[in-house]
């Protein structure tokens, strides 16, 4: 009964900053709601028995993400754009489109019903061991190599981020490595014989 | 009772939230590139929702791998958007259209 109570308030919560997100015109506003709707989320993942990746979404993206999301913010300044309406006039069909697409995937999950397993089918994991060593058991066996192509994603990531946004300083004195390795050594000293000189 | 329906149903709410923020905005690619991270958080509870009441660890997995792609995502995302705003000066949506024509 209590899990009820709480799922059902976490996911009003959910959707209600989800619409904030979408809702509000000045963008640091709906930075801050997204964060809530990443904590909201996460406490329903532990509802879920998830905790190691509720731990993860809270850190990562509250931590970096979004705090990446409010430094690109604050550096652009684009506060002062919030006059003009911020929604276009396809906006009440997008509205209707939305309600479609909300009212199919209803539709299809509540008729198959049947096909899915119910909670009742449910076994608790084996209290010994927790949901993080399992998950790291399970990722450093059966999942290393998809591990890996994940860790080397984020070098890419890395590199493209850091590559597009370095400007290189005008008149900054630095060496070129190619025009130092291409250096031909007759071109630069010459050789002269000079007469021995009694 | 909770049902796997439940999360489905809370799921395909939230996904639609992203997809209608992302049509109906026109200022501001930031808030496209949000709606584009609630649009994963629903993928995300699919996930892990079926992962609980079949109770197999691969959804969970599944859903480690699209943290780390999203995190990626968001930071080539904002790379690029101030290398945008640096050389247009905007990040508005309607005025982005050196492409057109």
């Amino acid at each position: 009964m209590i899990k009820e109570l709480i799922f059902y308030s976490f996911s009003s919560v959910l959707i209600c900053s989800s619409l904030a997100v979408v809702l509000f015109r000045n963008p640091v506003y709906s930075a801050v709601s997204l964060i809530l709707s990443f904590i909201t989320s996460g406490f329903l993942w532990l509802l879920l028995e998830a905790e190691f990746l509720a731990i993860v979404l809270i850190l990562v993206y509250v931590g970096a993400v979004m705090v990446l999301f409010l430094f690109v913010i604050m550096m652009l300044n684009i506060n002062k754009e919030t006059e003009k309406s911020s929604f276009n006039s396809v906006a009440p069909f997008a509205v209707f489109i939305g309600l479609i697409i909300v009212a199919e995937l209803i539709t299809i999950i509540w008729i198959n019903s049947s096909q899915f397993s119910t909670s009742s089918t449910v076994i608790q994991q084996s209290s010994q061991m927790g949901n993080t060593l399992l998950l790291g058991t399970e990722l450093f066996t059966n999942y290393i190599l998809d591990f890996e192509i994940a860790g080397f994603i984020l070098l890419l990531a890395i590199i493209v981020a850091i590559s597009l946004t370095l400007r290189p300083r005008k008149n900054l004195k630095t060496q070129v490595a190619s025009e130092q390795i291409n250096v031909d050594p007759k071109k630069r000293m010459k050789l002269v014989d000079l007469k021995e000189t009694k | 009772m909770l049902t796997l329906q439940s999360y489905l149903t809370l799921g395909a709410i939230i996904f639609s939230i992203g997809v209608i923020g992302i049509v109906i905005n026109r200022k501001n690619i930031i808030i496209i590139m949000m709606c584009t991270e609630l649009l994963l958080i629903a993928v995300n509870f699919n996930f892990i929702a079926f992962s609980y009441f079949n109770q197999d660890l691969a959804g969970q997995i599944f859903v480690f791998f699209i943290l780390t792609v999203a995190a990626a995502e968001v930071a080539i995302g904002l790379a690029i958007l101030v290398a945008l705003y640096r050389n247009k000066k905007t990040i508005d949506v309607q005025e982005l259209k050196s492409l057109r024509n």
